[in-house]
This record gives C-alpha cells, sequence and structure tokens, in this order.
C-alpha cells in the first residue's frame, strides 16, 4: 500500500462516513447538509420535494433539479424516500477539474449530478441522454474515454434497475463511472455497442441477468443463459435462491480475539 | 464457380476448445466467413450466490472463476473488501500475496505454453515441458495452502496462515528452474518453423480495435498498448518492485505468444526482489472483526490477472453480504474480440486463434 493510496483511501473513507461534521474537508456541501437535515421529515412525505431542497446545495448545476425530479417521477415512484434522502445529501462533492466536471463542460445542456465514490467519480445520467453522453465521452478528445472496463447492471428493487458503465481512458488516464436508473417494468436504454465493441457482450450478459432491452443493440440474443429462458432473470432480486444453510458464524461471539491468533 | 456456405459445429467436447466452449463456424472452403461463439455452459451464478455470502465466504467463489490464475482473483476481491471496510494489510502479508501471485502467473502462463504448442500442431512435447514447470510451483502452492487447485488462501486483512518455515528457499530451488524450463520452451518453440508458420501475421488485432473490443493483458500487450494494472492503476506493493512491460508490435497469435514468453521472466524478477525484501511480522491485524460489515458504498478494485483486468465491482448497503458483486472476468472481455479476429482466417487457425486468447471458462462463465 503506497502513501499516496492511503491518504486517498483514509480521506475518502473519512467523507463517506461523517460528512456532515466534517467542516474541514467539504465546507460548501456540509453547510448546506446540515440545513437541509431538518427537512428530512418534509422529504419523507413528498418524493419531489426531496431534490427541490437539495437544489440549493447544487447551486452551479441549476439545471440539476427537472432531472432528479423525472427519475423519481418515473423510476422511483413508490421508493421510499427515507432510503435515498440521506444518501443524496451526503454525497461528497468530486474534486474540481476531475472527470465529472470535463463531462459537463463537454454537454452542457445535459442533466447530470455528479459525487465521489469511495474509489471512484461516479456520474448519474438520464436513460435518455445515454447515447449522446456515451458518444462525447468517447470522442471528445478532452475526455477520451476509449476503453470499457465493465458495464452491468445493479437492481435496486423498488429504486429501479441501474445500468452502471465503468469508462477509463488509457490515454489521459482517468476513470469515470457512469450510471443511469431504468423502471423496473419494461426497462429499455440505447446500446452503446456501436461506440465501444466492448460493450456487445456486456450489455448480452446484463440482459440475460436483468432483463434489460437494449435498444440498437446488433445481436441481443441470450448470452449465457440458455436460449429459451427468455423470462427468468437470475440477478434480479426477485429471483428466487434456493435456500442456504447459514453459517455458524451467526452463533459465534461478537466481541472476539483477533481472527489470526485463534486460527 | 458457385460456392456454398457450411456451418461447422466446434465444441463443447472438443479438445482444442480448452474446455466447455462452442462456437458455430461459417466456412467457405478452408475460410471462416463468420463465428459464433456459445459460452454459458459453466455458469455457475457466482456473482448471484456471492450475495447470499458474507465476505469471507465468497472468497472460495473466486477460485472458482478463473482456476489457473486464482491467487489474483483472491487478490481482487479481498482488496475490494479491505476497501470497503478500510483495513490496512500488513506488510509480510502484502509481500507474500504479490509473490504467490507472481509465480501463479508463471505457473498460468507456462500451462498456455505447453498447450499452446499443442494447438499449432506442436503434439506433445512442449505439453510435457510446460506442465512439468508448472508443477514445481504447483508444490510449492499446495506446501503453503494445502490445496492443488482452489487455494482460499487470501483473506480480507492478510492470509489464512503464515507460509511455512523453508517458504523461502523452496521458491528460490524453484525459479532456476522455472528459468531453464522456460529457456527449453523458448528453444523449442520461439525458432520453431511449424510455429512460425502456424501463427505469424494469424488473428491480428490492431491496438485500436484491441482498445475498443476492451481486451486487457497480454492479448492487449501484443497490440502494441502498454498498459499494465501493476505499473498504470498501482496496488499492492507493486511500485516496489523494477520490472520491465513486454509490448508486441504486429497483434498477432506470435506476438501474444512472445509477450507471455518474456512476462515469465518479468514474474520470476518481481518474485526474487520479494524474497530479498520479505520481512518478518504478523499475517493479519492486530484486530480483526469477527464478522465483517461493511457502509453503504460502491467500490470497484482490479488486479493484472494472467489473463488481464481481473476487477470486482462490489455495491455494498451495509450489512454483512454484498449486495451486489460484480466480476468483471478478462477471459470474457478477451473472447468477446473472437468473432472478428477469426474471420477471413483459415479454420486450422481458428484454433491457433482461441489458444491465443488463453480463455479459461470458469472464468468466462462464472
Amino acid at each position: 500500500m503506497t502513501p499516496e493510496d492511503e491518504e486517498k483511501r483514509q480521506g475518502t473513507d473519512g467523507e463517506e462516513a461523517k460528512a456532515p461534521d466534517a467542516p474541514a474537508e467539504v465546507p460548501a456541501t456540509d453547510a448546506s447538509a446540515s440545513a437541509d437535515a431538518p427537512e428530512k421529515p418534509a422529504a419523507v412525505t413528498d418524493t419531489s420535494a426531496e431534490p427541490a431542497g437539495e437544489a440549493p446545495e447544487k447551486a452551479e448545476a441549476a439545471a440539476d433539479t427537472p432531472a432528479a425530479e423525472s427519475t423519481s417521477e418515473t423510476a422511483k415512484a413508490d421508493a421510499s424516500p427515507a432510503g435515498d434522502a440521506p444518501e443524496d445529501d451526503n454525497r461528497p462533492k468530486p474534486p474540481a477539474g476531475s472527470v465529472a466536471d470535463l463531462l459537463a463542460a463537454a454537454l452542457p445542456d445535459v442533466t447530470m449530478s455528479a459525487y465521489q465514490g469511495m474509489t471512484n467519480v461516479v456520474v448519474e445520467i438520464e436513460p435518455g441522454d445515454v447515447t449522446q453522453v456515451m458518444t462525447a465521452a468517447k470522442e471528445q478528445p478532452s475526455l477520451d474515454l476509449d476503453y470499457v472496463r465493465y458495464l452491468c447492471g445493479v437492481d435496486h428493487e423498488a429504486e429501479g434497475l441501474e445500468v452502471v458503465y465503468h469508462l477509463m481512458s488509457l490515454s489521459k488516464r482517468h476513470e469515470v463511472l457512469i450510471k443511469t436508473r431504468l423502471p423496473q417494468d419494461d426497462p429499455k436504454v440505447a446500446s452503446v455497442a456501436q461506440v465501444w465493441r466492448a460493450a456487445d457482450w456486456h450489455e448480452r450478459e446484463t440482459r440475460d441477468m436483468f432483463g434489460i432491452t437494449f435498444e440498437g443493440h446488433p445481436h441481443l440474443v441470450p448470452l449465457l443463459m440458455p436460449e429459451d429462458m427468455e423470462d427468468q432473470f437470475p440477478l434480479r432480486k426477485d429471483s428466487p435462491l434456493a435456500d442456504i444453510e447459514e453459517w455458524q458464524g451467526d452463533q459465534l461471539p461478537e466481541e472476539g480475539v483477533g481472527g489470526s491468533k485463534k486460527r | 464457380m458457385e460456392t456454398v456456405d457450411i456451418n461447422v459445429n466446434m465444441g463443447p467436447q472438443h479438445p482444442s476448445t480448452h474446455g466447455v466452449f462452442r462456437m458455430v463456424l461459417t466456412i467457405d472452403g478452408e475460410r471462416v466467413m463468420d463465428v459464433e461463439p456459445h459460452i454459458g455452459y459453466m455458469h455457475r451464478g457466482a456473482e448471484k450466490l456471492s450475495e447470499e455470502m458474507d465476505y469471507r465466504q465468497a472468497i472460495g467463489y473466486q477460485d472458482r472463476t478463473d482456476y489457473l490464475a486464482q491467487f489474483m482473483n483472491e487478490q481482487a476481491y479481498c482488496m475490494a473488501v479491505e476497501k470497503l471496510l478500510d483495513i490496512e494489510v500488513p506488510e509480510r502479508a502484502e509481500y507474500i500475496r504479490v509473490i504467490l501471485c507472481e509465480l501463479n502467473r508463471i505457473a498460468s502462463h507456462f500451462m498456455f505454453l505447453g498447450a499452446f504448442g499443442i494447438d499449432l500442431g506442436h503434439f506433445g512435447t512442449s505439453f510435457t515441458y510446460g506442465f512439468r514447470e508448472r508443477e514445481h510451483i504447483q508444490d510449492i502452492f499446495e506446501e503453503v495452502t494445502g490445496e492443488r487447485l482452489m487455494y482460499s488462501y487470501f483473506r480480507p486483512g492478510g492470509l489464512v496462515w503464515d507460509v511455512p518455515d523453508n517458504f523461502v528457499q523452496r521458491v528460490r530451488d524453484v525459479l532456476p528452474k522455472s528459468r531453464q524450463g522456460l529457456q527449453d520452451l523458448d528453444m523449442l518453440l520461439t525458432g520453431n518453423e511449424i510455429v512460425s508458420v502456424r501463427s505469424r501475421g494469424v488473428g491480428v488485432m490492431s491496438a485500436e480495435d484491441a482498445v475498443s473490443w476492451g481486451l486487457s493483458g497480454p492479448l492487449l500487450r501484443a497490440a502494441g498498448v502498454e498498459w499494465d494494472l501493476r505499473r498504470d492503476k498501482p496496488y499492492s506493493i507493486y511500485d516496489r518492485f523494477q520490472y520491465d512491460i513486454p509490448v508486441g508490435t504486429h497483434g498477432d497469435v506470435y506476438d501474444r505468444y512472445l509477450v507471455r514468453v518474456e512476462e515469465v521472466r518479468q514474474s520470476i524478477r518481481i518474485v526474487e526482489q520479494a524474497l530479498d525484501q520479505l520481512p518478518d511480522g504478523p499475517i493479519m491485524p492486530e484486530k480483526m472483526p469477527r464478522k465483517l460489515r461493511g457502509p453503504e458504498a460502491e467500490i470497484y478494485s482490479a488486479v493484472e490477472g494472467a489473463r488481464g483486468e481481473y476487477g470486482i465491482y462490489l455495491v455494498s448497503k451495509g450489512g454483512d453480504k454484498p449486495y451486489r458483486l460484480k466480476m468483471r472476468s478478462p477471459s470474457f472481455c478477451n473472447l468477446s474480440a473472437l468473432r472478428d479476429m477469426t474471420i477471413g482466417n483459415y479454420v486450422a487457425d481458428a484454433v491457433a486463434i482461441l489458444g491465443s486468447i488463453d480463455i479459461v471458462l470458469g472464468c468466462v462463465d462464472r
């Protein structure tokens, strides 16, 4: 572990854990976050109030509000806002000049919200903007995101299906996670197989596992699953898994000695 | 003259497919006009199963993906959990991990070199040579972990137990053998007329295409892209060692072979340096919780495996289990480019190209 790594890890972790009371790290976010805190109960009762309350915090990205609103209307219609309200409030901003800023500069008319995850900069976009954003990400010389590390789905149950694109630039050495949320029933998003050929099999796999339709894909047929398995998607959370016997670790005492000594 | 395209089914039980893999070749005479790869015969749902396992239990599933480079997979997974829980790995454990990973790379590449000879019609000599050298390293792994295939030796935080007392000496004894064995294979294959004719200019992939297809590891480097996660996205303690990154020029099957030969030499260099620097000390942090519980976060951690970038994308929503665990397997991504590489080549070359990708079907299907 290099000192740099360590510093980064501790830094991001610290932000994750105690963003509301760490004014030294992100003063601007913190001020509005704590100001937002009393509003949380209000957000619970009204879904659309939650992104609105968050808007002043993202002063420079004022266009953000309609995007967040439409997400909550389409994808999280019956989601419990209590679940993601703190997440939205506490999420640390990516460092200035990061890929998120480059993306925003390249696409001024596209609504996107960015935050610093534990290991990567994450940018959330609307499903309708996927083609535009991905094409720009690949073609714009300032971004030059020419390499797809992976593309996968995540099932957030009531909050919708998420498609995650992990893009990297071999020349500029930067990377970004781009995410978009789709509704649980009839999830559809434009294919990026024409932008990066690597997306071809990743999208087929994601269709197999989550039932997401990638429109415009040249050959969207089952890859890992049998050809006749049309309506069952194993990695969705509602897909059953045979009961697994619980590990006896559950019965062990919570405060034990160090694992290495005991073993 | 009028010709008719014929469909030829190859696999899933075909000796040259390196496992349960099927491809349907559309051929016109001896030329391959189209290829449709069929995978999924070994899909065991490792990602789904990991969602039901706590963080230590899922280690075993990492061995069962790329079962020729198990330590790298375990390292990628353990690094993800360590980042999530903010665990500091002791120095000694890091060094032992690097030594085992690089030995694993050597063993895996010996397997490739042996099988490569067979794929090119060199019959069994290279295979027995390759297997002999792999066996020396396999013995060390068995002595350290007690297992020959599914090691489950790395833990979040470090290692399950320390290496045997004679470990350093055992590795030092084996390295000259590996070096000699590599030289034997090098002399047998590199200048060989059969190998040369069968592999030069076959399955060519340009650097631009290789990047677009998301190739990684020896395939990407053979195409002329100097990219190695150990150097370019440094993890563990790889910044403490001196080693070179071999890069090809033509992006053909022959270059992929040459890159792997050189990678074995470089891995031997890394192991030697790591043995010299190996410190004493604990192999696990002092205080490890019995039950690992992570905060709400998402993590991506990747290592340079024997076949390329093996990555773990872990989404945690708290609790002792991953909410979602995505395995970015190098074989899957590399194999997706098979169609592009094979079209226009001869049928016999399809075998050479598939061999040069060095797939492990457990890693493709997961």
